[in-house]
């Protein structure tokens, strides 16, 4: 199985909110990484042909996705960012409806829906109305619903928003266990989460697809541009400001800044191993949104 | 099926929709019907200007009349003298009960008609309390004059004229008579409204089904499932469509059991001319009640099709209501400004014309051919409606 992005590109108006994207996924679990505005939610969705590029096409073993229609849609799981869902259900009507939109048998749909909702920790509530849940339990809920048809592509948008670290270990260790053969897309602001469990790393940047790889061979681009340096707290405020400072960190009277520059940023500074923390500050430290 | 009716649960589930059942049901079957059979219409008279004034014992007074009017059997000059003497001699022994019993304001709305030239103008009174019983002569021949002036004033000659008055032929005379008012309130008031009053309902619960999936923000996922585009579309509308029969049967029904509790079955045969004088189609009162209920079920179904196109066009669930609202009342509130022939083109939109059209002599002149008005109010509305359906499918699909 391969879905292929071929010159994927979205107007709006005159904003081009994807520009020109060209990538090939395979079976593995692939993390969207970019700055707000940088055209993840559109090639998201446009990946799940529920939005009409203005140019370009996305191919499914080399068959072109609208046209498929049911057939494409059949192997598709989508967790959009903002989830809904409708206050006066519980999770189990909730996710019933949307097996139903699924095309899942009633019997089988019971089943699987009891299955899902034990998996992911709601199997006690599941009862309970979904406006009752917190922010982590409803996404849960849009977890489980993305899951309903054991799609063959999953695509989720800022799936972990919302979650508690417990939460999100417990969602990595879902999505790992569930990747196998699939493929899995999915976008968050959490460098920590794409890090743990993504095979490869997309990067976006103002609709465009600026790298593509793994994590190490990303972080590999900035080898050597991430910098330890040991300085006092009053100079520790001019650097924040000259510098993309990735980190700082007290130690005793003085403060241990990780700076990221493409030269050696003072005689006192040490070169540190680069992370993907890193490289998304390096690559988008100055936009706004970043975080 | 399955998804039929996990949507149709889920319509059902809102508390909008159910408020909106119960405030519909309240405001037609309890207020209009019960409340007006036994208190507001039909309760004996104790305080003159208010409805609110009356007694409490409308189905009493209902039986009572009804038992009167049985006593005339047809309509011909004999029984309408008998009936205006009656009246007069019941004011003046003072009986006001048994006067009550009598179809007052119809039998004026006769004498009116047929004998102008007896009205007194310097009296306040109305006719049947002064007019000389033994003048009431020639009621056929002064009606069928009264209809041909009718159809003259209103500028309706030559093919036209010719086309209604064959349609006349048809009625049956002498007119059958039993109570009338209570079939002039039913025809001309509480079936002739249950369309409007629907329609605002119908664009409460009907204006969300797509629109509201956007603001829920649930759109998305739902056009990202295999059923999600035309097959959600069409289950959503056949949902819309099945809510809007569902609707309408439990008002029809709580409406026929009033009416059925409180007036029984008396006078279904009369003809509708006993109501209108003027009215020129050969139609008794069952075929006139069939026809309001024909012409508001195609009436609503014609709307709810227009709602679901509206909200599938449109993402605001506000803006859908909104525009639903308008594309009804809209056009009933400027239709009195706008030329004959604008008026009657708006009256084929769902819910805009009357059920009451029956009464009246409107026609459409289509391909050399004249089209009695009620026929087309009928079937045009539905056509309107059902016509939506494939649009809204697509603008549903489209509209990731």
């Amino acid at each position: 199985m391969e879905l292929s992005l071929d010159r994927l590109t979205k107007h709006y108006g005159h904003k081009i909110a994807v520009d020109c994207v060209n990538a090939s996924l395979k079976p593995g679990v692939y993390g969207l990484l970019g700055a707000n505005g940088a055209g993840k939610t559109t090639l998201m969705r446009m990946l799940c042909a529920i939005l009409e590029p203005t140019s370009g096409e996305v191919l499914l073993d080399g068959k072109e996705v609208t046209a498929m229609g049911a057939e494409y849609r059949n192997l598709l799981g989508y967790l959009p960012q903002d989830f809904g869902y409708y206050p006066n259900y519980t999770a189990q009507e909730f996710l019933l409806y949307f097996a139903a939109l699924k095309g899942i048998p009633h019997k089988s749909a019971r089943t699987r829906v009891r299955e899902l909702l034990g998996l992911i920790g709601l199997g006690d509530v599941a009862g309970k109305k979904i406006k009752t849940y917190s922010g982590g339990m409803k996404q849960r809920v849009g977890i489980a619903q993305a899951l309903l048809n054991q799609p063959r592509i999953l695509v989720l948008d800022e799936p972990t928003a919302g979650l508690d670290p417990k939460e999100r270990i417990r969602f990595r260790n879902l999505i790992a266990d569930y990747a196998g053969d699939r493929i899995v897309i999915l976008s968050t602001h959490i460098v920590s989460d794409i890090e743990a469990i993504a095979d490869e790393v997309l990067l976006m940047k103002k609709g465009k697809l600026l790298s593509k790889g793994t994590v190490e061979e990303l972080t590999r681009k900035v080898k050597g541009k991430v910098w330890e340096l040991v300085v006092s707290p009053e100079e520790a405020r001019s650097w924040q400001a000259k510098m993309a400072v990735a980190n700082l960190r007290h130690e005793e009277n003085k403060i241990a800044l990780r700076i990221l520059s493409d030269d050696k940023p003072a005689e006192g500074a040490v070169p540190c191993e680069a992370s993907l923390e890193d490289l998304y500050l390096y690559y988008f430290g100055t936009e706004e949104g970043a975080r | 099926m399955n998804l039929f009716l996990a949507e149709h649960n889920k319509l059902w589930k809102r508390n909008g929709v159910k408020i909106c059942v119960l405030l519909c049901f309240f405001y037609v079957v309890i207020v209009g019907n019960i409340l007006t059979f036994q208190w507001f219409s039909f309760g004996s008279n104790d305080d003159a200007t208010s409805s609110f004034g009356n007694h409490f014992d409308g189905y009493d007074m209902i039986k009572e009349s009804q038992a009167y009017a049985r006593t005339f059997g047809e309509l011909t000059d004999e029984t309408i003298q008998r009936m205006v003497r009656d009246y007069q001699r019941l004011k003046a022994e003072g009986k006001d009960r048994e006067r009550e019993w009598m179809d007052r304001g119809i039998i004026d709305n006769w004498l009116e008609t047929l004998w102008p030239e007896l009205k007194d103008s310097a009296r306040y009174e109305t006719m049947i309390t002064y007019v000389d019983a033994d003048q009431l002569t020639g009621f056929y021949e002064r009606r069928q004059q009264a209809v041909e002036d009718f159809l003259k004033i209103s500028g309706q000659t030559g093919g036209e004229q010719e086309y209604l008055l064959k349609m006349e032929s048809k009625v049956q005379k002498p007119f059958r008579y039993q109570w009338v008012e209570s079939w002039s309130q039913l025809l001309g008031s509480i079936l002739a409204d249950l369309g409007m009053v629907m329609a605002l309902f119908l664009a409460i619960v009907l204006s969300p089904l797509f629109a509201g999936e956007w603001h829920s923000n649930t759109g998305g996922m739902i056009l990202a499932t295999r059923n999600g585009w035309r097959q959600a579309a069409r289950t959503k509308i056949m949902v819309g469509f099945a809510f809007t029969l569902e609707f309408f049967t439990l008002l029809a029904g709580g409406m026929l059991t009033a009416q059925l509790f409180f007036l029984g079955f008396s006078g279904w045969d009369m003809p509708i001319q006993t109501i209108k004088l003027i009215a020129v189609a050969p139609i008794n009162m069952l075929g006139a009640e069939l026809y309001e209920y024909g012409f508001t079920l195609l009436g609503v179904i014609g709307y709810a099709g227009v709602v679901m196109l509206i909200s599938a066009a449109v993402r605001n669930h506000i803006l859908a209501l909104l525009l639903s609202l308008f594309v009804v009342y809209g056009p009933m509130m400027i239709s009195s400004y706008l030329p004959m022939g604008l008026q009657k083109a708006l009256d084929l939109l769902p819910l805009v014309g009357s059920g009451t059209d029956i009464f009246r002599t409107n026609t459409f002149h289509l391909f050399g051919t004249y089209i009695w008005s009620p026929w087309l109010l009928l079937i045009v509305p539905v056509l309107l409606g059902l016509l939506c359906v494939p649009f809204a499918v697509k603008c549903w699909a489209r509209k990731g």
